[in-house]
């Protein structure tokens, strides 16, 4: 296994191992960029600055119609590509294309020769990433240097002569462990699950105390204009299980389902209309369909039951509203206000604005109501932190900072402000676990704990920006300038 | 390879094979089996092994060895079909296991490559779909797929498997909507109303879809949701909000976005629509903000007060890259809206100065050619671009440039007689480019043919010659596009389109270049005259200048041939 290893570290030695998805192959692009650049205004020393280093890092051919030299021009093209702005999931060179994902600094590539379907090999990448996160905990070129040899099995297990085999990490992980030395002693035993009929569930679990958490995560997306309209707003939410149950218990969910109560006649309390429902393989949706009913046996440990999106007008939950001064050559003058607009019982925690503030801004100045304001630089931005921000109350930032007297050239986008927060005990869309019903053979008793949350998703607040804003003598504006402090 | 090619190894594989058991170790039959399966020598050893896995109690074993099966046959493609082979593989399409089912009709399908797949007769795809709720969202997929080859044998078993489908049609996993929506469009090709109620019924997963967290689904969902536009233009109409661009999107994402966005357009929407466009004009990237530019030129179209008075707004801010693409847009727009032509006129003024790249100062001087005795200030700025010639580089400029300055001398000569002559005289005597000194030649000629020859040829159309005919587009049938829905092919088809809408003048986009190919001589003389200045136009995009030359070999009267070799050219028009 070491020879392995150190093999591989040498990037000319183009260790390929093969896969293939009706004639795709997979690999793992290296991908590393380093930036010399000693001064980010000056473009040539950008350029000269920014060296790519690609290499293959594991790459299996699973059907073999594809030339393995073929991703030779993957790079190229890519590269090609990005430096003309026209970046797309699928690159071609001839007749072979490739669909490519990025993670972190890694490259999936599938490449194929075929019309295949495209939706279905994103899905096969992002499995992919997902399965070796679950292994690896993060997927970086570390990892998978480390562990080739259990990518490999696994890539031989997910995929087989270009078609998706068992990909259900929870499954592969009970039998293709870790540890390489350990596979050759472990192989004799093929876990049940991957005959089983619930292929999502070992059989013989065993808990001493039996519990189920529910937690429902609700998280907000809100696109406010410069003029201060909601221009779209919809709230993603999601019910994560974390099961402790023994054995194969049978398990029935009761939300607070407008289509349910309408089915059953009553219509007591709040309702709520979910769209897009998504539920874990382990839901039967057949039931579902019928009745409403959601009913399961629950993968062990966490996992995510159900997603669902309601798309009703909501209105962002911590309002902002700010003034930005731009004088051009000498200072940026940031006034930000923001008030919370949820009940008043209720907390936010962890309440983050995020300010942009332009590239060459200097000497930062911060007078905040409560909480702290820092600069990051490397982002162009100001973050202000509120530890606990109660509903209905109202605070202020102000920022000031100062501008170089020659300004650069480079044209600057217009991020928008950025709110994230995270209030508990409460769920905007008002959904609520109704009763979580656990029946098992064994007739034990069984705990179920539920929690909600709320979060932002990001709630952006676009800026409004004087057109001149391209060349660069700003003055951008919000809406209520006549905010006093 | 670590496990290939060693004479150890194949040792190894060999002994293990050879054992009449070794199915019975689980894992070790599955990386025995794939391992040997790349190795050509090992063949025969494997058949044995294989047909016993075929009947193995455990369902991994099973699932290895029938695709195993297709791997073989890919192997040494030109051996014979095992007829028993291929009948215990449909045998195991009834096997308990999900995979293993699915894996059989991915053998099938490699193995009876050459007769067409596997055969789907009316038991098989009632055992398939009745076993489809079982599989994963890959072996669903890959069923629905095959299943696109039955043909129900009447509308009452067509209505049932419809019926077991719908629910499939609204799954949460893209791949299995997309799918299942594919054997809708395929089963009920001849009934709209059906194919109709099945894309209402998509829209919602689809919406979902782009809002995906993956850039690459999101990408995916908005190229199919185009060719869905292409037949049901109304589909998305209430759904604008969905398409609005975040600000940490990739710039391939807003592109496709905003080409959705022009197609939702209506009375309602079109303010909010315009108002968020006209935020995407000033982006980063300096692609998005054109193609922004061009998708409010595209509304324009329909709403061109409003756009107008945008894209005129966004001259004012004197940026390189978005003058550029705004003259492109207002010629575009002019072509296809001649009532335009005023604001445009008034707007172009002075702005000759911000142009910097070829494309842009090709449409600036376009639209000086056509709308020149409307903007006083023409001559003087073709004159900067006269003097400035020899150190053009671009060739479809100075091809262009000839173009726009024998237009404007015939409705202007008196201001432009001089600048004219100098053009031609540098053209022909010092530029060393054929197409461009040809160009000169003919358009020299063509005055000496008189001004009312001169005047024929050169008074091309002002605007699209098919408008009035056709308002928007007609909706495509939906068996346009049925075949490439859930394939590759839409992911790539809407980057070409772009490309060729965004570059070249209207007349190219318009006119067919097709009957370019196959000039014949019958012909008619009216339709003579048309088709050259046609193909004059068409000549500076595509520099086939010989075509031309051909062409008016046959039709001598506007154009006298000379020997070219070695010729030197007539006397220029100098101003003596």
């Amino acid at each position: 296994q070491k020879l392995v290893k150190a093999k591989m570290i040498s990037p000319n030695c183009l260790f390929c191992h093969i896969i293939r998805q009706r004639s795709q192959r997979h690999l793992i692009y290296y991908h590393i960029r380093e930036i010399k650049a000693a001064n980010p205004h000056n473009r040539e020393a950008r350029t000269y600055g920014i060296r790519n280093f690609f290499f293959v890092l594991i790459c299996r051919n699973y059907k073999g119609d594809v030339d393995m030299a073929e991703i030779d021009h993957f790079l190229p093209l890519l590269m090609q590509h990005e430096e003309e702005g026209l970046l797309c999931p699928v690159l071609s060179h001839g007749n072979v294309h490739f669909m490519w994902i990025k993670h972190s600094n890694l490259y999936l590539v599938a490449t194929t020769n075929k019309n295949s379907n495209a939706s279905l090999v994103y899905s096969f990448l992002y499995k992919l990433v997902e399965v070796f996160t679950e292994y690896f905990k993060e997927l970086e070129e570390e990892s998978i240097q480390d562990n080739f040899v259990v990518v490999y099995e696994l890539l031989d297990e997910l995929m087989d002569f270009g078609f998706p085999q068992t990909t259900d990490s929870k499954i592969l992980q009970e039998y293709i462990t870790q540890q390489g030395t350990k596979l050759e002693v472990a192989k004799s035993k093929v876990p049940t699950t991957v005959t089983n009929a619930v292929s999502w569930r070992s059989e013989g679990i065993k808990y001493k105390k039996n519990e189920v958490f529910i937690d429902v995560i609700e998280s907000i997306n809100v696109l406010v204009n410069a003029n201060g309209n909601v221009m779209s707003s919809d709230i993603v939410g999601s019910i994560k299980l974390k099961t402790m149950l023994s054995g194969m218990p049978e398990l029935r969910l009761g939300l607070n389902d407008r289509v349910l109560f309408a089915l059953t006649g009553r219509d007591k309390g709040k309702t709520v209309v979910m769209e897009d429902v998504k539920f874990h393989q382990c839901v039967r949706l057949s039931r579902f369909e019928s009745d409403r009913t959601i009913s399961f046996i629950p993968p062990d440990g966490e996992s995510e039951l159900m997603s669902y999106r309601i798309n009703t007008h909501v209105k962002p939950l911590i309002w902002i509203e700010s003034v930005i001064e731009k004088f051009s050559h000498s200072r940026v003058e940031i006034m930000v206000k923001a008030k919370g607009q949820f009940k008043k019982q209720s907390v936010a925690n962890n309440v983050e604005v995020r300010v942009p503030v332009p590239s060459d801004a200097d000497s930062p100045k911060f007078k905040t109501s409560t909480g702290t304001a820092k600069y990051v630089p490397e982002k162009n931005m100001v973050v202000w932190t509120i530890k606990s921000f109660p509903g209905g109350k109202e605070f202020l930032m102000r920022a000031h900072f100062g501008l170089p007297s020659v300004e650069n050239n480079e044209l600057e986008g217009k991020p928008p402000i950025t709110v994230k927060f995270e209030i508990p005990y409460f769920t905007v869309s008002g959904i609520q676990v109704r009763y979580m019903k656990i029946i098992e053979k064994s007739g034990y008793q069984a705990l179920p704990w539920v929690r909600y949350i709320t979060q932002s998703g990001g709630t952006l607040i676009r800026l409004q920006y004087n057109m001149t804003y391209c060349f660069r003598n700003v003055f951008y504006l919000s809406k209520g300038s006549d905010v006093e402090m | 390879m670590p496990y290939l090619g060693s004479e150890d190894a194949v040792r190894e594989l060999r002994r293990a094979l050879s054992n009449p058991n070794v199915q019975s170790d689980q894992l070790r039959y599955r990386n025995t089996i794939l391992k040997v399966i790349r190795l050509p020598s090992l063949v025969e050893y494997v058949e044995q092994p294989l047909t016993a896995g075929l009947k193995d109690r455990a369902a991994c074993v099973r699932r290895v060895a029938v695709l195993g099966w297709a791997k073989l046959h890919n192997l040494q493609p030109n051996s014979e079909i095992d007829a028993a082979v291929v009948n215990e593989l449909y045998t195991l399409l009834r096997d308990p296991d999900p995979v293993v089912m699915v894996n059989c009709l991915r053998a099938l399908e490699e193995i009876l490559k050459e007769e067409g797949g596997v055969a789907i007769n009316k038991p098989i795809t009632h055992h398939l779909l009745k076993r489809l709720k079982e599989s994963d969202v890959w072996g669903q997929c890959e069923v629905l797929r095959i299943l696109q080859r039955y043909r129900p044998q009447s509308e009452d078993e067509l209505f049932d498997i419809l019926s077991l489908l719908d629910a499939s049609l609204v799954s949460p996993h893209p791949p299995v909507m997309a799918a299942t929506l594919s054997l809708f469009l395929s089963l009920c090709s001849g009934l709209p109303a059906v194919n109709l109620a099945a894309l209402e019924r998509v829209r919602a997963p689809l919406l979902a879809a782009c809002g995906s967290v993956s850039r690459e689904m999101r990408f995916t969902a908005l190229c199919h949701i185009q060719l869905l536009l292409r037949s049901l233009p109304g589909l998305m109409g209430a759904h604008y909000k969905r398409f609005f661009c975040g600000y940490a999107e990739p710039a391939y994402i807003k592109q496709r976005k905003m080409q959705v966005l022009v197609e939702l357009v209506n009375d309602e929407n079109v303010a909010m629509l315009l108002d968020e466009l006209k935020g995407y004009c000033t982006d980063v990237n300096a692609d998005t903000a054109q193609a922004a530019i061009s998708a409010i030129g595209r509304i324009g179209r329909s709403y061109s007060d409003r756009c107008l008075e945008i894209l005129t707004g966004l001259l004012g801010l004197k940026q390189e890259h978005i003058t550029s693409a705004v003259v492109q847009t207002m010629r575009d727009l002019v072509w296809v809206c001649p009532q335009c032509s005023d604001t445009v006129c008034l707007a172009l003024e002075g702005c000759e100065e911000t142009l910097q790249d070829s494309q842009g100062r090709q449409a600036l001087l376009w639209l000086l050619a056509v709308y020149g005795e409307r903007i006083s200030s023409a001559p003087y700025t073709l004159e900067v671009f006269i003097d400035g010639v020899r150190s053009e580089a671009s060739l479809g400029v100075k091809m262009e440039l000839l173009t726009t300055t024998m237009r404007l001398f015939l409705c202007r000569p008196a201001e432009t007689q001089d600048m004219l002559g100098r053009l031609l005289h540098y053209c022909i005597e010092e530029e060393t480019d054929m197409c461009v000194r040809d160009q000169a030649l003919l358009y020299y000629r063509l005055l000496h043919c008189g001004i009312e020859e001169t005047q024929k040829v050169l008074q091309g159309r002002r605007s699209d010659p098919s408008l009035g005919v056709l308002i928007g587009r007609p909706a495509e049938p939906i068996s346009q596009w049925a075949c490439s829905f859930n394939t590759l092919k839409p992911l790539r088809q809407g980057s070409v389109e772009t490309e060729s809408a965004s570059r070249g003048s209207p007349e190219h986009v318009t006119f067919d270049p097709k009957p370019n190919t196959d000039l014949s001589d019958t012909l008619d003389c009216s339709q003579t005259e048309t088709l050259l200045y046609k193909l004059i136009i068409f000549a500076h995009k595509t520099h086939v200048v010989y075509k031309i030359q051909c062409f008016i070999i046959k039709y001598p009267t506007i154009y006298k041939p000379t020997s070219r070799a070695g010729s030197k050219p007539f006397g220029c028009p100098r101003r003596d």
